[in-house]
């Protein structure tokens, strides 16, 4: 897929610098190599400005920024270009804005796979530091979060189940592919937060693209969790006690997969994409999740409608949570202030009469969002009621 | 393989796989399931008030025809008081609206409803086939959207109901939920889901059609119930396609709800609810009850629902001058220029015709502040608007500006010749308009 903006520019001047050859057509302007870019960069660091290099801290109080990386086009290019910026603030100053902290968070059964990319990423930029936790501990780096611990199926034989069999026996419970990868993906970003509480991060600096968070947008909207959007989606402080930053939020994917195939090689194997067709792939609903129907729709949109991506984000950007009706009540899933405590999927219009009512409806003692409701069964009864 | 039974009564076996929650129900159960959810939607929101008149929008498509089924069965089995009649509103389009009326005929004497049709042609002089004619089929559903919602307040007005229920259903409401965020229509995305609308009277006339009562007993049903329930009840409806296409953005939207539904059943019941949380979320929309209370009642929205017809027909047309208009404005803000969003609004000279994304893409990117609109009359009809002349108005003038004045008529006189030219100069006018603002 890159390859087709390669090809589509023509021989004319850069747009920008007005010398060199374009290389390709970014939003309706031919671009050269340097001026790609260029831009690229800029649309990252601009949303970087609180980060700049702060000479009345002294060294020792060098603030600290954690890097989920996921080994894909979007993480990897947000690590490249900080690590590049970090390196020209310190050529010019001495000294660099921010530390990074990078997390990889290994997926389930491809551990070594991780460990080995990691290495070549920590070759790649040495002045960083690397950790790599596994999913499960999770339950270890939230253990007095017992509402967590309650989500997970308990068994007669042990309950002090290590926290690879929690995961296991959680996931083992979920009804279909789009309540596990959902499930994951939340527990994946609890993991996230908590590292980066507990090892002294200020700010998360999540890789998501434009059209991430446009595909994020609209699959949560899909999951029934409206209400977190302006959590999901702004830069700044969290619900989650931490802030949040998109630095890439005004980059498009095909951007970016054009940015990682004009630089250097070195960057494109770091890069772990799955093909661009590899969503298309899964005809049956069974397999298809939510977020690959979102991932299908906005690749799609994006060829031919970059800027209603880029409005989708913008829009959902100005949604805002006035301030006093932050709740205290979490989510035990995905630990969201839930909204007047509007917990499960009963309790407002929509949930009507529901056609099958078992009496042991709640037999977790967590209480889940609206969404997290959706994608943790209620009941171990064969008839599982919508 | 015993048959299943039930999930309900247990005793019958379970001939249908609920669409909603994938439930095996009987038959009666289901169909006593679906009422009792309608009837739930009904009290929780206290939809209506004892003695109260409704027009039952009524089109001979499946959801107004089982709206009114439902409604008849409730109102005497719950004893709501109602007196329950149908209101038809004729666009005037051959080989659809005809056979759907006589449907709706058919319908008021089948349920005892007295019916009332009011035509496009006579409440605007144009039925929407010569919309089409005049302005192609890009953007007529515009027009028709438009039209149809003062229609209906009018007719009910001539009628003096105060309420007016529509058979807008759950995937309807969801499909207008991600449609807005598509369309980056913050406004609209806080109105769509509320269930009861109003148009709050701008004049203390009993008889003004401003004040007028919406809402949607439908909200939460499915579209493959409501097919169900009046398969089952062998209810008399008409199933055609609208025969002109849907926006794009429509289209677009409806064919991912359609798959979202396919991969969880529960996810249109799951958009809505994000819809209702979101209308609260929007900046300086007044809608702390997300729409369920009903003394806060958002005003109703010119151009509701699309017409929940034609199925979803790709991206294309007004996506693509959505599409244009957005990159204009990010090429000025990037250049540091003045970001006044205005609509691609044609130049007066020709009597400009703006279509409804003209006013969305002034509002969809003001930055940081979403608009409130403030609602007053339209100079020209006095009908509820936040414009100075109401969007019904606007339309008309400019169709009417390029309607011929004087007949054509085949001659061979050279002045008439001439007029005719000028006749489809004005036609041919009006089409290049109107794609330069709706396509």
């Amino acid at each position: 897929m890159p390859g087709k903006h390669v090809a589509s520019a023509t021989d004319e001047v850069c747009r920008r610098c007005k010398d060199n050859i374009s290389v390709l057509i970014v939003r309706s302007e031919p671009l050269c190599h340097e001026c790609f870019a260029r831009y690229v960069h800029t649309k990252a660091i601009k949303r970087l400005e609180s980060f700049r290099v702060n000479f009345a801290a002294s060294v020792d109080q060098q603030r600290r920024i954690l890097l989920p990386l996921s080994f894909g086009a979007s993480s990897t290019t947000l690590l490249h270009i900080l690590d590049l910026h970090l390196k020209t603030q310190k050529s010019k100053t001495g000294r660099t804005g921010f530390a990074i902290n990078v997390l990889c968070v290994d997926e389930v059964d491809q551990v070594s796979a991780c460990a080995s990319r990691l290495e070549l990423v920590r070759d790649q930029y040495p002045d960083h530091d690397y950790t790599s936790l596994p999913l499960h501990h999770v339950f270890r780096l939230i253990p007095n979060d017992s509402s967590l611990g309650a989500l997970v199926p308990s068994s007669s034989d042990d309950d002090d189940a290590d926290s690879k069999t929690k995961l296991f026996r959680l996931t083992a419970s979920l009804p279909s592919a789009s309540a596990h990868a959902d499930v994951l993906y939340t527990l994946r970003a609890r993991l996230i937060v908590e590292y980066a509480k507990q090892n002294a991060c200020e700010s998360i600096l999540w890789g998501d693209s434009t059209t991430k968070l446009a595909e994020k947008t609209l699959a949560e909207t899909a999951k029934g969790r409206g209400f977190s959007l302006p959590w999901q989606i702004s830069d700044g402080p969290s619900p989650m006690g931490i802030n949040f930053h998109y630095p890439l939020r005004d980059v498009l994917k095909k951007e970016l997969l054009s940015y990682i195939e004009l630089a250097q090689p070195t960057l494109t194997l770091l890069v772990h994409e799955p093909s661009p067709g590899a969503t298309q792939a899964s005809t049956s609903s069974k397999n298809t999740t939510i977020d690959d129907l979102m991932k299908q729709y906005f690749e799609s949109v994006e060829e031919n409608f970059p800027s209603i991506v880029s409005n989708v984000v913008r829009t959902t950007g100005k949604l805002e949570v006035p301030a006093s009706s932050i709740s205290e009540l979490r989510c035990s899933l995905c630990s969201k202030p839930v909204p007047g405590g509007r917990f499960g999927i009963h309790g407002w219009g929509g949930d009507q009469h529901d056609g099958v009512e078992s009496p042991s409806t709640v037999i977790y003692p967590g209480q889940l969002c609206y969404g997290c409701t959706r994608s943790l069964p209620q009941t171990r009864a064969e008839t599982r009621i919508a | 393989m015993p048959p299943t039974p039930c999930a309900l009564c247990h005793t019958n076996r379970a001939l249908i796989l609920r669409p909603k929650d994938h439930s095996k129900l009987c038959k009666t159960c289901f169909i006593t399931v679906f009422e009792t959810e309608i009837h739930h939607t009904i009290t929780t929101n206290a939809l209506f008030a004892r003695g109260e008149k409704i027009a039952i929008g009524a089109s001979g498509g499946k959801d107004s025809t089982v709206l009114a089924s439902v409604l008849k069965t409730l109102n005497e089995r719950y004893d709501y008081g109602l007196d329950l009649i149908l209101l038809s509103i004729d666009e005037g389009i051959k080989g659809y609206r005809d056979d759907s009326l006589e449907t709706v005929k058919r319908n008021a004497e089948q349920y005892g409803m007295e019916l009332t049709i009011l035509g496009y042609d006579e409440l605007y002089g144009w039925t929407m086939d010569q919309v089409v004619e005049q302005v192609g089929k890009k953007g007529n559903c515009t027009y028709c959207g438009v039209f149809r919602r003062q229609a209906l307040d009018r007719g009910a007005a001539r009628l003096g109901v105060k309420h007016v229920v529509t058979g807008h259903n759950a995937d309807d409401v969801a499909e207008t939920v991600l449609m807005n965020l598509l369309r980056g229509d913050l406004p609209r995305l806080s109105r769509t889901t509320s269930i009861i609308t109003s148009t709050p009277s701008a004049s203390s006339d009993p008889a003004s059609n401003t004040n007028i009562k919406r809402s949607k007993p439908l909200k939460y049903a499915y579209e493959k119930e409501i097919v169900l329930y009046a398969h089952h009840k062998n209810l008399d409806y008409f199933s055609t396609e609208c025969i002109y296409s849907p926006e794009a953005f429509r289209g677009s939207a409806r064919a991912l709800i359609k798959n979202l539904e396919r991969v969880r059943p529960s996810a249109i019941l799951d958009v809505v609810r994000s819809g209702e949380d979101m209308a609260k979320l929007v900046p300086g929309s007044d809608e702390g009850c997300g729409g369920t209370c009903s003394s806060n009642r958002p005003v109703a929205e010119e151009e509701e629902g699309g017409c929940g017809s034609a199925a979803g027909r790709t991206v294309g047309g007004d996506m693509a001058s959505v599409e244009k208009q957005l990159a204009q404005n990010e090429t000025a803000t990037n250049n540091d220029l003045e970001v006044e969003i205005t609509s691609p609004r044609p130049s007066t000279k020709n009597g400009a015709v703006p279509l409804s994304n003209g006013k969305k893409a002034k509002k969809g990117i003001t930055p940081k502040k979403t608009n409130k609109q403030v609602m007053g009359q339209c100079k020209r009809c006095g009908y509820l608007s936040s414009q100075e002349v109401c969007k019904a108005c606007v339309l008309l003038e400019g169709l009417n500006k390029a309607r011929p004045k004087n007949k054509i008529e085949v001659g061979y006189d050279v002045q008439e010749l001439q007029q005719r030219d000028q006749g489809v100069d004005g036609v041919a006018d009006a089409m290049q308009q109107t794609s330069i603002g709706g396509e």
